[in-house]
């Protein structure tokens, strides 16, 4: 197989062969196990696509109707209810505040015993199991499940965010923990520290700017996950969009999209300006 | 490094004054609390904080939770039809994504477009179509094309593509491309340069987040269903509608095992791909 | 391997002849506000081969960078071959550039692409706009490229990443790039600088060669004074952004040398002999 490749680049490569010097060139690596892959690949997506339940010349209608509802959304917004908007934002900015202060406030110790060195190695599996499980699941199960228990009020939504959070932010955590360990962390074992010593002498000053930044990310990603849960029924400007959605009030969904919008990004870049400054004081 | 050991000196020390960081550290602490208190104001829209709400509500959410717990396996076959439709949501959609977010990855970072003016008009409408959550745009696209898979599989595609290109323009941003300059001054032009360098270059920047682009399309499109998006999420929430906790539960663990099969998948695959 | 490039060299008519370059008043200053170089003017004939020595930071590699533009003259002009460099831009200047082959310190290679496909890199500037835009390279394309390879010795490793090869392997594929350009000028900046004594040699005798072979103009960039005078016959001294020597290498005393590098000569100044 490599004699009919190797023959057949020579004769590509050195086609002037009459009044060029043949180059001895070495016969290119075969690629079969690439283009077999990727040929299965193509295949399976290209199964997936017709198989799905969509008539894909609908495609060809979609400009025309992004133009028409973009026309009815944004050419005129409807900014008598902004007031209404900015109250219920307000909520669900408070759902990821107070979400995110939940999280901190339990996936730190969590992670924290869940690093190596810290804990004992039975709870260590058992909070990184945990913490595997609720990362599998989507936050919007976690909190519909959650709110069966505890019933819908933005209240519900921000423990349901606080608690579909820590999976991440206790990976997070005692991944910081384990990459800050060495150094500290020998002195003061060193120095006769024991456990608590360790923990609160050399990992806690050397995690707190990464676990900061970590907080406030958080916070940046419950932003969007509470709106999420608004449309759910835990209120606030999720539930207002999807009311008005229903409605087909286009003006006002204009509007609150637009609200969303400009929220969420200068939310992002005060927290991100933020982030930068904490880790760059570290 | 261990303050803690200073302990009372015997005698007088010569200490340097202590830097004064109390007036920002109480500056910073009350502002925090203050906006704290901001969110718990139900009067501007803050959150009320009820636990007794919660108290009354506990003895009917337990018997949720038993009833969670125990899962009506025979409902399973009813369940393979709708996860499947997710998954094929979830891969075609991550693969237009993967598509679409090549050009406008070059575009969007600096060293593949010098030219200012293309690059922040890239980048801003990249931050918009990341700043609407992946369920609003769901919503709003349902309302705009109707019921089905297709407003779930262009939720996904804007979600993704909106991933990609800013994780991976972030990357090609901060890393050198000395071979680009060795292009430039043989007289190569930019496009030719992104095509024949700076992509097959970045490519393992792009297969990674590709791969992220797809185990989050699982976990996604596992919810589209509840705003009528398609996929499981669709059952979900005609279960949760009629109570059928035992139906719920078999969804969501068959979510789970998806999910952590994929990142199985996917860890497998970055591994050999690196 | 001499016997072969021989052939190659005779298959291979020279496709371009050398260019004199010539600076005249060249100032640069960065936007940051540096002045990297002062009113440099400068007369290299076609066929020459000239080092420019100076400490880093003395602008030589600026220097460098004006003959193909890629680094914009603030004020003066440079002048290579026909063509006046200052002031030509995209299309044009992409041209003039397709002329001036050049070869970097770091070497400058795509480390996951292979040796192949940077070889044709030199080719981009030749191809017309439907192949640039197809992104195909032609039979002549190909022929050029694999030439160049087999002139460095590197045809046995064209399908290899660049990655997997050595520092010393890379640059020569470097060189490999630029020569299939089929320049007229040859530019290098600092082309052994991280390279070790022997590999070092080995590459300078390349250029050597390529410029005894190929009449090329050739213009390197060292900051070593031995490599200077061994392998050069002129010799050009910056210190901070200005022209402070001009002459034969081989003559070059130590005291010119301090002269250039402003202080005594150290013995980091020297790479050593040929091993």
């Amino acid at each position: 197989m490599n004699a009919a490749l190797d023959s057949r680049s020579r004769t590509a490569t050195s086609r002037p062969a009459s009044e060029r010097p043949v180059l001895a060139l070495p016969p290119r690596p075969s690629r079969l196990g690439q283009t077999v892959a990727t040929a299965v690949v193509g295949l399976v997506l290209l199964v997936s696509a017709a198989t799905l339940d969509v008539e894909w010349s609908d495609l060809r209608e979609l400009p025309a109707a992004v133009a028409e509802y973009a026309a009815l959304m944004f050419a005129d917004p409807d900014w008598s209810r902004l007031p209404r908007a900015l109250f219920e934002m307000w909520r669900s900015i408070s759902m990821a505040w107070l979400g995110a202060m939940l999280c901190v406030v339990v996936s730190i110790p969590l992670g924290m015993l869940a690093a190596h060195g810290v804990g004992p190695a039975w709870l260590r599996l058992a909070l990184r199991g945990l913490f595997a499980v609720i990362r599998a699941v989507p936050e919007v199960i976690i909190a519909l499940v959650l709110l069966t228990v505890t019933g819908l009020t933005p209240f519900t939504g921000a423990l349901a965010l606080g608690i579909a959070g820590i999976g991440t932010q206790g990976k997070w955590t005692y991944e910081t923990v384990e990459t800050l360990r060495d150094g500290a962390a020998d002195a003061v074992r060193a120095a006769g520290g024991g456990r608590t010593a360790l923990v609160r002498w050399a990992l806690w000053p050397a995690a707190l700017p990464a676990l900061l930044s970590f907080a406030l990310y958080r916070f940046e990603i419950n932003i969007r996950m509470s709106a999420v849960l608004g449309i759910v029924g835990a209120g606030g400007i999720g539930s207002m969009l999807a009311n008005y959605t229903n409605y087909r009030e286009w003006d006002t969904v204009g509007m609150l999209l637009i609200v969303v919008v400009v929220t969420t990004m200068a939310v992002d870049s005060v927290s991100g300006a933020l982030r930068r400054r904490i880790m760059e004081g570290a | 490094m261990s303050p803690g050991t200073t302990t009372e000196p015997a005698t007088r020390l010569d200490l340097p004054p202590r830097p004064r960081t109390w007036p920002r550290r109480t500056l910073v602490f009350s502002a925090l609390t203050a906006f704290t208190v901001a969110t718990c104001l139900p009067a501007i829209g803050g959150i009320e904080i009820d636990l007794a709400a919660i108290a009354q509500n506990w003895r009917h959410g337990a018997a949720n939770l038993s009833a969670l717990l125990q899962p009506n396996w025979s409902f399973v076959p009813r369940t393979i039809q709708p996860m499947l439709e997710t998954l094929q949501m979830a891969f075609v959609g991550a693969a237009i994504a993967a598509a679409l977010s090549v050009p406008l990855t070059l575009w969007a970072a600096r060293p593949t477009n010098p030219n200012t003016v293309t690059r922040t008009a890239v980048r801003a409408v990249i931050n918009v179509v990341r700043a609407v959550p992946d369920l609003v745009w769901a919503t709003i696209l349902v309302a705009m094309v109707g019921v089905g898979a297709l407003p779930g599989l262009l939720t996904l595609v804007l979600f993704d593509v909106g991933i990609v290109v800013k994780l991976v323009s972030e990357a090609i941003d901060s890393t050198d491309h000395p071979y680009l300059e060795a292009a430039r001054a043989g007289g190569a032009t930019q496009g030719r340069m992104n095509r024949a360098l700076a992509l097959p270059q970045s490519l393992p920047l792009f297969s990674n987040q590709w791969l992220y682009a797809l185990e989050l399309n699982v976990r996604i499109s596992a919810i589209l269903g509840i705003v009528g998006a398609g996929g499981i999420g669709r059952l979900l929430d005609e279960r949760f509608g009629f109570f059928a906790y035992g139906d719920v539960s078999v969804i969501i663990l068959e979510i789970l095992v998806v999910v952590l099969l994929i990142e199985a998948a996917s860890n497998v695959l970055r591994r050999r791909l690196a | 391997m001499t016997h072969d490039t021989q052939a190659a060299e005779a298959g291979h008519a020279p496709a371009s002849a050398a260019w004199p370059i010539r600076l005249d008043g060249v100032s640069v200053t960065y936007p940051n506000g540096t002045t990297a170089l002062r009113d440099v003017s400068l007369d290299i004939d076609a066929g020459e081969m000239v080092s420019i020595v100076g400490l880093s930071g003395s602008g030589k590699s600026t220097l460098i960078r004006t003959i193909n533009g890629l680094v914009p003259v603030t004020a003066g002009t440079v002048t290579v071959g026909p063509h006046t460099v200052s002031g030509l831009h995209g299309r044009r200047l992409r041209e003039v550039r397709g002329h001036v082959g050049m070869i970097f310190q770091g070497f400058n290679l795509a480390t996951r692409v292979d040796v192949y496909r940077n070889t044709l890199v030199g080719r981009f500037a030749r191809a017309g706009r439907l192949r640039t835009l197809l992104g195909v390279t032609s039979a002549r394309d190909r022929e050029v490229a694999l030439t160049a390879l087999d002139t460095v010795g590197m045809l046995d490793k064209v399908w290899s990443r660049a990655a997997a090869l050595s520092g010393g392997q890379q640059q020569r594929v470097a060189i490999a790039r630029a020569l299939s350009q089929e320049p007229s000028i040859m530019l290098a900046d600092e082309p052994v600088a991280s390279l070790d004594p022997p590999t070092a040699h080995a590459v300078m005798s390349e250029l050597e060669r390529i410029n005894a072979e190929r009449h090329l103009t050739v213009l390197v960039n060292l900051h070593l004074m031995d490599l200077a005078r061994q392998y050069t016959r002129r010799m050009i001294g910056l210190r901070d952004g200005e022209l402070v020597y001009d002459g034969p290498a081989a003559e070059a005393t130590e005291a010119d040398f301090e002269q250039i590098y402003g202080r005594r000569i150290r013995p980091q100044d020297r790479l050593g002999d040929r091993t």
